[in-house]
């Protein structure tokens, strides 16, 4: 998987380049206008992180020239300016996603999978783990090659471990992430605990290998 | 009580002609009484040089006047010798007077002479005089027609004239109440012949430039400060999330940088109020939609049933109508949102939430942690009851801030039977 990060703050560029080398990306990077437009125009990437603000132009200029020259590569948009216009313009010109800055990790690697998995062209792409399969594309969990049937929350959840298992989920995060922006809203986010447990209850019981573990009361981790 | 400048300027300008009519008709009556006197004292001391003459060269005279007659004097003689005869005594006296059947003021001057032999005499002449309290009844009621038709032509003028003179004043105070803070346009100079109400004009003009340049200002500030503050934030964040992938981190250090992240999250989400906020002042939520607050209402519970059943609270969910509102759905949404999560954030383990929907009123009621919070307060940015730490202080306000872009809808603020409520009603 061949990703493009277009953004001028130095230090975001190196952190997200770090975090999707982490997830097995083949990253590169481009820090301005020209920078980016020389590189879109040239070499094929499965999806790039288009930054809206950028030195030189707009990233929203980009991705027209882009669109322009039949290059089709996925673009997902990272912009500090969450605005409902921002977004709408940038799905019109022609952008598959949109997340506003700052944003999880978790959930960038979520959406980046979404797209390229929407634009692959090579039939499914189940996410493995252990003896247990996810197809997102169908939303079914199969443990051994049998069906669990998980609610929508549960799916959700199991799906965010999937993306990365033995990694720490913060439960922030997968507030978030799951119960979108209303989860901030709950004084604590002990709420997740009995979703969690339900999950752990039916994973059990169809004899997965896998399991959710605790981890030191900030979060969970697919072990 | 206030009153207009008009009844103003009349209140004032009728008690002082009173006052200065009242102290004229006194100076009036007295000087022409005193020319009154003087006139008449005048004459009778004629007839007194005419009588002593008349006497002189017809001594009989005095034996003749010993009775009033119609020269109206009489003469008489003076017992005690000793006494000085020669001066005048005006005085005045009621004496009987057939024509009117009745008393009637004489001016009456006692004085005497000396004949010709030196025999001394008393002479006392009269004559008739004003009536004085005629004089005055007449005087008053004259000056009284007076009083009310200046003051009631006064009042005309003034109706008329001040009524025009104001006019532009008035347009100016009508203007002005169109004034919305925001929109500079919106209060309309009046132009006015008269100067100072150029002046007023000119002053609230640039008062309200300056006003929105500031407010602009402050908004643009707040509007570049939060973005500029997204990217820092943004970095910290993953950062810290890249450390977090580090899976040697021991759990004190995990939960010390967990909790850093919590932290930047909170500035991240009272960032994103503030941004709201100012785009809700900005008019980038533009566009209006019939919008269905029912619907919204229970899309919003399905999105907080995971927390509601953590929490345990009881939703009482009444729909009696269908609440209708022509307004912009993201607006409307973060209002119920901001509501809701209010009622979730601060109510009791095991409470309960009262929704209640009719055709023109929505009511959230909860049950609290509080008591009675200030309503003169609770809209405020930043206004927290209990330092509590996952609250920014901006959800009321934002709240506020929508309702403001909709006269037709008001908010209100109780607390009953332990409850918090707060009612969204539709006014015409």
């Amino acid at each position: 998987m061949k990703v493009l990060i277009v953004e001028d703050e130095l230090a975001l560029q190196q952190g997200i380049r770090e975090f999707l080398e982490g997830e097995k990306f083949l990253v590169e990077t481009a820090s301005t206008y020209l920078e980016a437009v020389d590189k879109v125009m040239n070499y094929p990437y499965d999806c790039v992180l288009l930054d809206i603000m950028l030195t030189g132009g707009s990233g929203m200029d980009v991705l027209r020239e882009m669109r322009a020259n039949q290059v089709k590569s996925s673009v997902l948009i990272l912009s500090a300016k969450d605005s409902v216009e921002d977004k709408v313009a940038g799905l019109e010109i022609g952008a598959d996603d949109y997340l506003a800055k700052p944003f999880h990790f978790a959930e960038l690697l979520a959406r980046l999978k979404s797209i390229i998995r929407r634009n692959a062209q090579d039939g499914e792409q189940l996410l493995r783990y252990k003896n247990v399969s996810l197809n997102p594309e169908t939303r079914e969990v199969k443990i051994n090659g049998v069906n669990l049937t998980l609610n929508r929350k549960e799916y959700d959840l199991f799906y965010y471990f999937m993306l990365r298992p033995n990694k720490l989920q913060e439960k922030s995060t997968l507030a978030e992430t799951v119960w979108g922006d209303h989860a901030d809203q709950a004084d604590n986010l002990d709420f997740i605990y009995s979703q969690i447990k339900n999950l752990r209850k039916k994973l059990k019981s169809a004899n997965a290998d896998c399991d959710i573990q605790a981890v030191y009361g900030v979060g969970y981790k697919l072990i | 009580m206030a009153i207009s400048v008009k009844n103003y300027t009349n209140r004032y300008v009728s008690i002082a002609i009173l006052i200065v009519m009242a102290v004229w008709a006194a100076l009036f009556y007295a000087v022409i009484m005193d020319e009154v006197y003087d006139n008449i004292d005048d004459g009778l001391k004629n007839q007194k040089i005419l009588i002593i003459r008349e006497v002189y060269s017809n001594p009989k005279l005095i034996e003749e006047s010993k009775e009033f007659g119609i020269n109206q004097f009489v003469i008489r003689k003076v017992e005690n010798l000793e006494e000085t005869v020669d001066q005048n005594k005006f005085s005045k006296e009621f004496i009987y007077m057939p024509y009117d059947a009745e008393e009637e003021p004489y001016r009456i001057l006692r004085t005497g002479f000396y004949d010709a032999s030196g025999k001394p005499y008393h002479l006392e002449i009269r004559t008739s005089t004003v009536e004085e309290d005629d004089f005055l009844i007449n005087l008053a009621i004259s000056l009284l027609v007076l009083y009310v038709v200046i003051v009631l032509s006064i009042l005309i003028i003034n109706h008329y004239m001040l009524g025009r003179a104001w006019q532009p004043f008035k347009q100016i105070l009508k203007n002005l109440s169109k004034y919305r803070f925001g929109k500079a346009n919106s209060f309309e100079a009046v132009s006015s012949p008269v100067s100072e109400f150029n002046d007023l004009n000119n002053h609230i003009s640039h008062m309200i430039q300056q006003n929105e340049k500031v407010f602009d200002n402050q908004k643009r500030f707040l509007e570049n400060a939060a973005h500029e503050l997204q990217t820092p934030l943004a970095v910290g964040i993953n950062k810290l999330e890249l450390v977090l992938e580090n899976s040697h981190l021991n759990e004190d250090d995990t939960v010390r940088i967990v909790e850093a992240k919590r932290s930047l999250q909170r500035m991240v989400n009272l960032n994103k109020s503030l941004l709201t906020l100012s785009r809700i002042n900005n008019q980038q939520y533009a566009g209006n939609d019939n919008v269905l607050v029912n619907t919204i209402v229970r899309d919003l519970l399905m999105d907080y049933e995971d927390v509601l059943q953590y929490k345990d609270i009881k939703v009482d969910f009444q729909e009696k109508g269908e609440f209708l509102v022509d307004a912009n759905t993201d607006l409307m949404q973060i209002l119920f949102s901001n509501l809701l999560s209010n009622a979730i954030k601060y109510n009791l383990k095991s409470g309960s939430i009262a929704i209640d929907i009719s055709s023109n009123a929505i009511s959230v009621s909860n049950t609290s942690t509080e008591r009675a919070l200030n309503p003169d307060y609770i809209f405020e940015r930043f206004y927290k009851g209990n330092q509590d730490h996952n609250s920014n202080g901006l959800g009321l306000s934002i709240v506020h801030t929508i309702l403001e872009k909709y006269p037709t809808l008001k908010i209100q603020y109780a607390y009953q039977n332990n409850m918090q409520v707060f009612e969204i009603k539709k006014v015409e």
